[in-house]
């Protein structure tokens, strides 16, 4: 059945098909074969129960706020504000975007959200200063990743319910992993513009910063509200999400007027059409994980992997490893929800902490997040950039095997997740 | 003009209006719940549900106009390496089998919808019957599957070239020039 | 590579030495009381059998959402569920009678008697159910149902202006304007999150419930306020239930009915146990509130004219099952 749903999908998605077309038809072939008696009505209410979490509406809220943003002028006056301090630092754009989204994502929860309002205005900045498209796609999608990692962050919170851990300690866990994701990715950024000599921009004046920060104040309200909204508990992250196209709509359309109103419907359609291409893919994806969960796949596998009494090293590889591969697949929400208690109790017999667990498990589902081939960020990122498949995964390979190698200081110094509880 | 146009133009209008005001209700249930809660300790019961009725409508009301626009994303690595030729006739076969696919999931869908009209299902918080949220499920792949057909009618009509979608030409054979960037039109 | 669990559960006829596979689905993970309840069912059920009968567990996540799990059931993908009557609520309207507040005694206990002996809900309302294509076997509760907030209540006045997260069912809305709260619906996912920036001020779960999710660590007040139960149902596709061999069908009866005093223990003991970790937690501390007899008579006040609204706007039979069920209560008097 793996071989048959595995082989659909491989083949499907190389001829260049529609991704649905993999994510929808495999689970229905699937059902065909093995389980003739049931009726295939059952995958189609996945499809809307895959894109009706409430959290997700972040993702097109942000998009539109991004899209009204950069069609006005609210984008470049941040970013021309940022350049002027930055601009003739090495590396100092790309570090700059790798900081912003970890402090977005780490705020917004949301690694899809954080590619999408980050990613649209700083990757346009990248390109400007002479980035190539796949680096800099490659940096905004895996520096998002850390959404998942650093509180208040969606996977923990599945996490700590599914293994009765507490949230709170599991948020302080995440702290040092993420910076040291942080830190990676910034020196990487720095070796990087160095090797690839990214032409600096002059150093700029005191007074033209003054200048440039004094355009930029109404546009710096953007972080505040969102950072603000959220740790004050005025709003939740969602709700952020629209304030900043409440907050976008403001600026544009009233203050600055470079927007018309008319003109929003079809700024709408645009962040619409996006929606819809990244979203029937989560709708599918649903359905490829009721396929799978029905069918006790990731029962079956691990069971024969684990065998009987291993030790607390091999238990956390193997964690690694299946987190991994399924989130390469699978929303990482739904796979720590379906494996997590698969290997919990192999954990906790092999004396693994459970804090210490949680972030092997929540760091592996932030890496397959941007991970190929059905890593949601990429989709995202190919849709919201306009850019085919192969030109966002290009420039990864590097993140991946940075991200690969923190994982395994994770897994042999557990004192990384549990030094600050 | 003639009919079959009219009605294409038609569609496409409605396709349009339906994805923009999606989002644009989500944009004003979503603040609209934050600054009521926020400012008057009340929050609307409906504005989570009709959000996300909304998202569901775009989402598969979205499938023909990205179709059309060849916004859907796929693994093109192969595809784009590929001579004229075989992208030529992969982009006659992908649609077609691409709509039967949809169309299949066009029945099952509407089953799916038939089903839950007769259990009488109402939502939450509208206490609307719930079916008619899900009916746009089999809509929007009714409208997919046709769009997708139109595809590779296209691709059959017009030999030279290679469509992604009816209003999208294959980036592999425009030079270097950027393709329809950005996503505001 | 691994082919053969393909049987969708049905048992072709196969006379002597015929082996069961069925789905057993539930709305918790693992470790939670409803899916310790099937894991123990499924055990019992094989036991008696002598390995005949073979019932796959499949806890909260993989299958989808819990309304997923419901028409599952309905279509017979699953042959068994546990299913909280307020996910079917809209489409089962009577079911929505355990969301009432203050109508079972304060005793969990009692509580779990009528439960059992009740004829308006093992009756009345299972036809109803029946209509569905579901068939509740047996009800239990979960535990009593309590709030946590950011600050005391004691009172129904504490409510007033209250940001209270709900589901967003208008009856349950309607229970808590009652007290002159402001019922704020909002996602589980992010409910964590709302309670420790004070997004919204409180929630209502089930003690065991409220420790595994951590929400003791974001709030500051537990009362116990026992203002309804948590209920479960065991539940079984009808068709397939039917159409259940005599020896089976009484197997499944049996073992159903046997399940109902350890599911109380099990439930008790979670309870307890999570109460226990609860006031142990000495860096996230939770003032533990008791209310007094004087103190439920006000909540339960300002709760009784929202059976009004049940009766109403909600039971499509006129409240005849909640009619018969309070004379029930009455009956086993409180
Ligand atoms: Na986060
Ligand atoms: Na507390």
């Amino acid at each position: 059945m793996v071989a048959t749903l595995l082989t659909i999908m491989v083949v499907l998605l190389l001829l260049n098909f529609p991704m649905m077309i993999p994510l929808m038809a495999a689970p229905l072939i699937v059902l065909f074969i093995y389980f003739p008696n049931l009726d295939p009505m059952i995958l189609m209410q996945q499809f809307s129960t895959g894109i009706e979490p409430y959290v997700l509406l972040a993702v097109p809220l942000f998009i539109f706020a991004a899209d009204i943003m950069t069609t006005g002028k609210t984008s470049n006056r941040l970013l021309d504000f940022i350049g002027s301090f930055i601009g003739h630092i090495r590396g100092g754009y790309a570090v700059t975007t790798a900081a912003a989204c970890t402090l977005f994502g780490a705020i917004s929860g949301s690694t899809q959200a954080t590619v999408v309002a980050i990613g649209k205005p700083m990757r346009e900045r990248l390109l400007k200063i002479g980035y190539k498209d796949p680096t800099a796609m490659a940096l905004i999608i895996n520096s998002s990743d850390v959404a998942l990692l650093v509180p208040p962050s969606i996977g923990m919170i599945i996490y700590g319910l599914v293994s009765g851990t507490s949230v709170g300690d599991l948020f302080i866990a995440g702290i040092i992993p993420g910076i040291i994701v942080f830190l990676s990715f910034s020196i990487y950024s720095i070796i990087y513009a160095k090797v690839a000599d990214i032409p600096l921009a002059n150093k700029v004046s005191w007074s033209e910063r003054w200048r440039l920060t004094r355009k930029a104040l109404l546009p710096l309200g953007f972080p505040i509200i969102i950072i603000g909204g959220i740790y004050t508990g005025l709003f939740s992250p969602t709700e952020a999400a629209g304030m900043s196209v409440l907050y976008a709509f403001v600026l544009e359309v009233l203050i600055y007027r470079s927007i018309h109103i008319k003109e929003l419907p079809k700024i709408a359609r645009s962040t619409g059409l996006v929606t819809s291409a990244v979203f029937v893919l989560v709708a599918g994806g649903q359905a490829f994980t009721w396929v799978i969960s029905f069918a006790r796949i990731p029962q079956m596998i691990t069971e024969t992997v684990l065998g009987t009494e291993p030790s607390a090293i091999f238990v956390l590889l193997m964690v690694t490893v299946f987190f991994f591969i399924g989130c390469m697949f699978v929303d990482p929400i739904v796979v720590i929800l379906v494996l997590t208690p698969i290997f919990y109790p192999a954990a906790m017999d092999a004396g693994i902490d459970p804090i210490h667990l949680g972030v092997v498990i929540t760091f592996q589902a932030a890496l397959g997040s941007a991970t190929p081939p059905f890593g949601v960020d990429i989709f995202t990122a190919s849709a919201v950039f306009n850019k085919p498949y192969l030109e966002v995964i290009k420039g990864t390979p590097p993140y991946i095997i940075m991200m690969v190698v923190i994982s395994f200081l994770l897994i042999f110094f557990e004192e990384l997740s549990l030094l600050l509880i | 003009m003639n009919p079959l146009k009219i009605v294409d133009k038609f569609i496409l209008k409605v396709e349009e209006f339906i994805l923009s005001y999606a989002i644009i209700i989500i944009a004003l249930m979503v603040v609209g719940k934050a600054l009521s809660r926020a400012l008057f300790t009340y929050t609307p019961p409906f504005a989570d549900e009709v959000s996300q009725i909304a998202i569901v409508v775009a989402t598969f009301m979205g499938i023909s106009y990205a179709a059309r626009k060849g916004r859907h994303i796929s693994m093109s690595a192969f595809y784009d390496l590929a001579p004229f030729k075989v992208r030529k006739i992969l982009a006659i076969f992908i649609p077609l089998v691409t709509a039967i696919v949809l169309f299949v999931l066009t029945y099952f869908s509407a089953l799916y919808v038939y089903d839950v009209y007769e259990s009488g299902r109402v939502t939450s918080a509208l206490q609307m019957p719930s079916y008619y949220l899900y009916i746009f499920i089999p809509i929007g792949f009714l409208l997919g599957g046709i769009q997708f057909l139109r595809n590779m009618w296209i691709n059959i009509k017009h030999r030279d070239e290679v469509y992604l979608g009816t209003d999208a030409k294959d980036y592999n054979d425009q030079e270097k020039e950027e393709i329809h960037e950005g996503t505001h039109l | 590579a691994c082919g053969g669990n393909g049987d969708g559960g049905d048992n072709a006829s196969g006379g002597e030495g015929q082996t069961y596979n069925w789905k057993f689905v539930t709305e918790e993970v693992d470790g939670q009381v409803q899916y310790e309840y099937a894991e123990e069912f499924a055990k019992r059920m094989n036991e008696k059998s002598d390995g005949a009968v073979n019932i796959e567990v499949y806890e909260f996540g993989g299958l989808g959402s819990e309304t997923d799990q419901v028409e599952q059931l309905q279509s017979g993908t699953v042959e068994m569920a546990v299913m909280s009557p307020g996910f079917t609520g809209n489409m089962v309207k009577e079911g929505q009678i355990f969301a009432l507040h203050f109508l079972f005694p304060d005793s969990v206990e009692k509580t779990q008697q009528i439960l059992n002996d009740s004829e308006a809900l093992n009756t009345d309302l299972r036809e109803k159910y029946e209509e569905h294509s579901i068939s509740p076997l047996s009800f239990w509760t979960e535990g009593a149902m309590q709030w946590t907030s950011s600050k005391e209540i004691t009172e129904p006045a504490d409510f007033e202006n209250f940001k209270m997260r709900t589901q967003t069912s208008p009856l349950i809305l309607e229970s808590y304007k009652a007290y002159g709260a402001e019922p704020t619906p909002m996602s589980w996912s992010e409910l964590y999150t709302a309670l420790d920036r004070g997004t919204v001020e409180g929630q209502e779960n089930p003690i065991f419930f409220i420790g595994d999710a951590s929400f003791h660590e974001v709030q500051d007040y537990m009362t116990l306020s026992n203002h309804n139960n948590y209920v479960a149902m065991t539940t079984v596709n009808t068709d397939w239930y039917e159409g259940l061999n005599d020896e089976m069908k009484t197997m499944v009866d049996e073992t159903t009915q046997e399940m109902q005093e350890w599911v109380f223990e099990e439930q008790k003991k979670q309870n307890e146990e999570y109460l226990q970790t609860i006031k142990e937690d000495t860096e996230n501390p939770t003032e533990i509130v008791e209310l007094t007899d004087e103190q439920r008579q006000m909540f339960k006040g300002k709760a009784m004219p929202v059976r009004d609204y049940y009766r109403n706007e909600v039971s499509t039979v006129d409240g005849q099952i909640l009619d018969k069920l309070q004379e029930e209560i009455e009956a086993a008097g409180e």
